[in-house]
């Protein structure tokens, strides 16, 4: 055989070998990819509602029954009317937190621009389509130390119990503040602020344009739950 | 003869100490800056990496009589980047939220110089068992390197270890902070290179 030849089948060989090595491995470990991806998304949507606080990690498994027991997702339209596509203006996913069988919060993804890059997370509301039950980050770019305190408990706290209303009952999303909501903020507004993380303004900035769009996109859903008019949908 | 003077053991401890891959050829500082911020990923992204060298360096060690000169490289390369996608498969399926912290450098081991240096410079002269033991050791100095960055900025940077607080409430009470700065990659840098000068000092006495 040529030197030529021999090279040739000993690349094809070797790349032969390889590549069913690493079919075997990516098939073989599929199902448990996709599972840690998808108890991922879980954690950090009972995290947005506060069902996750305890500072223990918690296991897949347990994480994958508090969610069964109390998060529903679905697709649904302004009016609250469930539909198949959640892509596009007529149909938003959105999930319920289920107590006893009411939904008590409902559950909206973000997705916002960030100082170095996207910011992913989840903002949960009360029932009331006002309060803000909680938030949480999952995913971004920001500078650790400074922009990268919106991923820690200590901010994210903040948003709990804030109003996307303003005093007259007017949507007004809720924003990070300039420094210290009390010395920022006027008075009356200071219900739809958080205090902000000092050398990150610009990644302050950049969320609460973010929540400001997501927020009033999900706004016709949140007026129906402000007039009561949200039920669990049927045959969940 | 004892353990410590066999040539085999030796191909395993100079890589260690004496011609440590980071300190003393530079190589896999990127990622040393990269991975450093806490304990943790330090030390899977260590291990992640001594096995690719390890693995690495005894395959191509092994094959090293058949493998036509001409496409060396290329079978070198192959056998790496397996290696690699293979650990990589492995953190994501069982450290998963390790593997999401670590991000796109469990692949970036490919374009590590240090597995490839030590595929062209040693596994193709040397048999399967030596050439196991340097990519181990090789592996080894470049993890020792990281968890010692990690350490000292996960402790100044976070006043915490392995995740957990370890600086005292009262320290904080007392007006101590964190340093914002150790948790940014020019703090690697400058740790790291503090590390080479105390290394060079030693090994000259």
């Amino acid at each position: 055989m040529s030197d030529q030849l021999k090279s040739v089948a000993f690349t094809v060989a070797i790349a032969l070998g390889c590549s069913l090595l690493l079919t075997g491995a990516a098939t073989g470990l599929k199902d448990r990819k996709l599972r840690n991806v998808a108890v991922d998304r879980q954690k950090n949507i009972l995290k947005a509602v506060g069902l996750l606080n305890s500072d223990k990690p918690p296991t897949l498994a347990r994480i994958e029954q508090l969610y069964k027991d109390n998060i529903r997702c679905y697709a649904m339209d302004g009016a609250g009317r469930i539909v198949a596509d959640d892509s596009g203006p007529d149909g938003l996913p959105v999930c319920f937190y289920v107590k006893d069988n009411q939904p008590a919060a409902y559950i909206l993804p973000v997705d916002s621009r960030g100082l170095w890059g996207k910011i992913h997370g989840y903002m949960a509301i009360e029932s009331d389509g006002k309060t803000v039950a909680g938030f949480s980050v999952y995913s971004h770019n920001e500078t650790p130390g400074l922009g990268g305190e919106i991923e820690k408990p200590w901010f994210q706290k903040n948003f709990v119990g804030k109003q996307i209303v303003d005093g007259t009952g007017r949507f007004a999303a809720v924003g990070i503040a300039k420094g210290k909501v009390a010395d920022a903020i006027p008075e009356d507004r200071q219900a739809n602020y958080v205090d902000g993380i000092s050398g990150a303004t610009l990644t302050g900035k950049y969320l609460t344009g973010g929540l400001k769009d997501v927020l009033s996109e999900y706004e016709p859903l949140s007026q129906r739950f402000r007039t009561g008019r949200v039920a669990l949908p049927a045959g969940s | 003869m004892k353990l410590t003077q066999s040539p085999t053991f030796k191909a395993f401890s100079e890589p260690v100490v004496k011609n440590n891959p980071v300190f003393i050829q530079s190589l896999g500082i990127c990622s040393a800056l990269a991975v450093t911020v806490q304990l943790n990923t330090a030390i899977v992204m260590g291990l992640a990496m001594t096995f690719v060298t390890a693995f690495s360096s005894l395959t191509i060690s092994a094959m090293r009589n058949v493998i036509p000169r001409n496409v060396r490289m290329i079978v070198e390369l192959s056998v790496i980047a397996s290696l690699v996608i293979l650990a990589d498969e492995v953190l994501r399926a069982f450290f998963y939220d390790i593997s999401k912290q670590l991000s796109v450098f469990v692949g970036l081991i490919i374009t590590n110089c240090i597995v490839m240096g030590r595929a062209e410079t040693y596994a193709l002269g040397n048999p399967p068992v030596k050439s196991f033991m340097d990519g181990l050791g090789n592996g080894a100095g470049y993890g020792s390197v990281l968890v010692t960055v990690a350490f000292i900025r996960e402790l100044f940077g976070a006043g915490k270890l392995f995740g957990f607080s370890v600086v005292p409430q009262v320290f904080y009470d007392h007006g101590y902070m964190n340093m914002g700065f150790m948790q940014l990659a020019p703090a690697a840098f400058i740790i790291i290179g503090l590390l080479v000068w105390l290394q060079k000092s030693l090994m000259r006495r």
